[in-house]
């Protein structure tokens, strides 16, 4: 156990200094060999197929006539581009686009705004109740997501009954439940990133005569920005990935791309000629921006796992 | 790191304390708890703790209480917008969830089963995979961040695209996966794997393509904390590549595995998106892991005692692995 307690701290200290990288290892030569040359080949070549083959089906698709993808006749000499131009008319997804961004980037900019504040503290002041915090803030991440929907959904539905009020098909409710996520994950990343930040700092700011909201902005936000774009993005993915919440508190109005993109699959499979090849083009589409952004913060990712991302989704 | 942590703050708080009222004379309540405020607080801007505190206490604490709440209740379709005033239901809701297969043909029982299975099998499954493929790119080489990147793939690609994939790639007798089994003379390349019992192999399959890197991105990180040294003295000691695993990797790793492990199975216990999108809409029996059964019992079938039940259920079969995860951080006390 005691190797097991090491372990997240570990990881979360790794995140502003980057992990060591192993590229000095020259003095080493191959004492850190773990497998033999042709064994680590092997693995590599088949991790590498089985990754690039269904990705690939899926590219080839998005550039197939629906025709064909339906009979099943896909073939490298009949790509078209057609595909990635007619879903902007055909599926939904220009708006849920534009409602994914709104939502996401909201309850992302608000997450980071107070999972700021809270970090803050956490990390320059010991007090009583700090400990239990900080528990709490992990704890929540293991609650499923259907414990937390269902009564959300029967207060709203409440609340429309009795004071006419519907919030289902506004942003409101969406945005208040991504912050579930997105608040304790970016608490954590901003605290494991302001450990790091030595005191010094923000007590040469008060000596200086700043307040301490002056110290925070002027001081440990220019210092703390690398984490809190990290936060960002990360919780800013948890709402382009979530469907669980979206199927529930948008509807047509309102509707995020993942949402529009269940609907449209489900829509065309039971049409006369399936839109497959538009299906696999949408896909694409959503997929792209996604992956682009984690490759970009890609040394990030241990941390983001190990924080969060846990809850039901 | 840990001396500039554990520079204390204790006695700052005392400083800006307002003076207890001498005398005999009771302070008045505001301004006892003005000064326990400021004999706690001093100048700390402990408020800032309060809009995190709010948005967890309102998101998650009272939902998590009102789900108890509505369990015990009779909340259907007609009691739905004034559940406030439903019956009072006690365990019937339970029982009901447990004995009555629900209106999609899966009682809770063999829907906690069905997520037992999944998550437990994919993490068994996934754990030696994402071991030997960090052990392929651990050390640099030419193309090995290509190789890296590509690993992230299918963990990175949102699920319900993944899912839309796999909706493709298994369809029957076109699908990718039909034609290659057909290729091999596995099969004859006409299976059904989206509808009946072979949905849930088909979501297994899928569910591993997607979260190995999981582990890979775990043990990789353990991989790098390893102290270089520890491998120099190996190589003086003249151990083969068995002992160097034996003795200096699988017990560094064992933290970071375990870690993996639970985390892997906590959040596989609670994967939604997957069957939901795979699958036509309610999904095939094989594949109503407790999210799905819970989801459809409260909004196809408006049955939210049922499906709180249900959802209390899962709660309380999560509260082991996820008290464990909260041992084992001790990131909190690491921190103070």
């Amino acid at each position: 156990m005691t190797v097991a307690s090491e372990t997240p701290s570990n990881l979360i200290n790794s995140v502003p200094p980057r992990p060591r990288r192993r590229r000095s290892s020259v003095g080493v030569g191959s004492a850190d060999l773990l497998m033999p040359p042709w064994l680590s080949r092997i693995v590599l070549l088949l991790l590498v197929v089985a990754v690039i083959v269904p990705v690939g089906y899926m590219l080839l698709l998005s550039l197939t006539p629906n025709q064909n993808v339906v009979f099943g006749s896909i073939s490298l000499a009949a790509l078209e581009v057609r595909n990635y131009i007619d879903i902007w008319s055909q599926a939904p997804i220009a708006a849920g686009l534009i409602h994914t961004l709104i939502i996401a980037g909201s309850a992302a900019t608000a997450s980071v705004i107070v999972g700021l504040l809270a970090a803050y503290p956490l990390t320059r002041f010991t007090f009583a109740g700090r400990r239990p915090y900080l528990y709490t803030l992990i704890a929540v991440q293991t609650v499923p997501g259907t414990t937390l929907i269902l009564p959300l959904f029967a207060v709203l539905s409440w609340i429309q009954t009795t004071l006419g009020v519907n919030f289902i098909g506004t942003y409101y409710p969406i945005i208040i439940t991504y912050m579930t996520f997105g608040v304790p994950l970016s608490t954590w990343l901003l605290v494991a990133y302001m450990r790091t930040v030595p005191r010094d700092l923000d007590e040469a700011a008060l000596v200086d005569g700043c307040s301490r909201l002056g110290a925070l902005r002027r001081v440990i936000f220019p210092i703390a920005l690398p984490a809190i774009v990290v936060a960002f993005v990360f919780a800013f993915l948890v709402g382009w990935n979530d469907v669980l919440f979206a199927s529930v508190f948008t509807n047509s109005n309102n509707q995020t791309l993942a949402i529009a993109l269940q609907r449209f699959a489900s829509d065309t499979s039971t049409a006369a000629l399936p839109l497959y090849g538009e299906l696999m083009a949408a896909a694409v589409v959503s997929s792209v921006p996604v992956v682009a952004l984690y490759l970009v913060f890609q040394r990030y990712l241990v941390h983001g796992l190990s924080a969060g991302s846990l809850t039901g989704m | 790191m840990s001396t500039q942590l554990e520079v204390s703050a204790g006695p700052r708080g005392t400083a800006g304390a307002i003076a207890p009222g001498g005398g005999d004379e009771q302070p008045s309540r505001t301004i006892r708890a003005v000064n326990w405020i400021t004999r706690h607080w001093g100048d700390r801007p402990l408020w800032m703790l309060i809009p995190a505190g709010v948005a967890i206490f309102v998101i998650v604490i009272v939902p998590v209480c009102l789900t108890i709440y509505l369990s015990l209740l009779n909340v259907n379709v007609s009691t739905l917008r004034e559940w406030l005033g439903a019956p009072f239901y006690g365990i019937q809701n339970y029982v009901n969830a447990f004995t009555a297969p629900s209106t999609l043909g899966v009682s809770l029982g063999r829907s906690i089963l069905i997520s037992f299975m999944f998550s437990i099998l994919t993490t068994v499954i996934i754990t030696p995979i994402g071991m030997l493929a960090a052990f392929s790119v651990h050390r640099r080489f030419k193309g090995s961040g290509l190789a890296r990147a590509i690993y992230l793939i299918p963990y990175v690609i949102p699920t319900f695209v993944t899912a839309l994939m796999a909706r493709i790639v298994f369809m029957n007798g076109t699908g990718l996966f039909d034609k290659a089994l057909k290729f091999f003379h596995i099969t004859n390349g006409q299976t059904y794997w989206l509808i009946g019992s072979n949905s849930y192999w088909a979501m297994q399959i899928t569910e591993i393509w997607a979260t190995w890197p999981f582990i890979y991105l775990m043990v990789l990180a353990g991989l790098q904390a390893i102290p270089k040294e520890h491998y120099e003295a190996a190589a003086l000691d003249g151990a083969t590549i068995r002992q160097r695993l034996r003795h200096i990797v699988i017990p560094e790793l064992s933290g970071v595995l375990k870690l993996g492990m639970l985390l892997s199975t906590l959040f596989h216990f609670g994967n939604f998106t997957l069957a939901f999108v795979m699958f036509s809409s309610p999904p095939p029996a094989a594949v109503e892991v407790l999210p799905i059964t819970a989801y459809y019992n409260a909004f196809d079938f408006f049955d939210f005692g049922v499906a709180s039940a249900i959802a209390v259920v899962t709660m309380v079969i999560l509260i082991i692995p996820g008290y464990i995860y909260l041992r084992s951080t001790r990131l909190a006390a690491q921190a103070g």
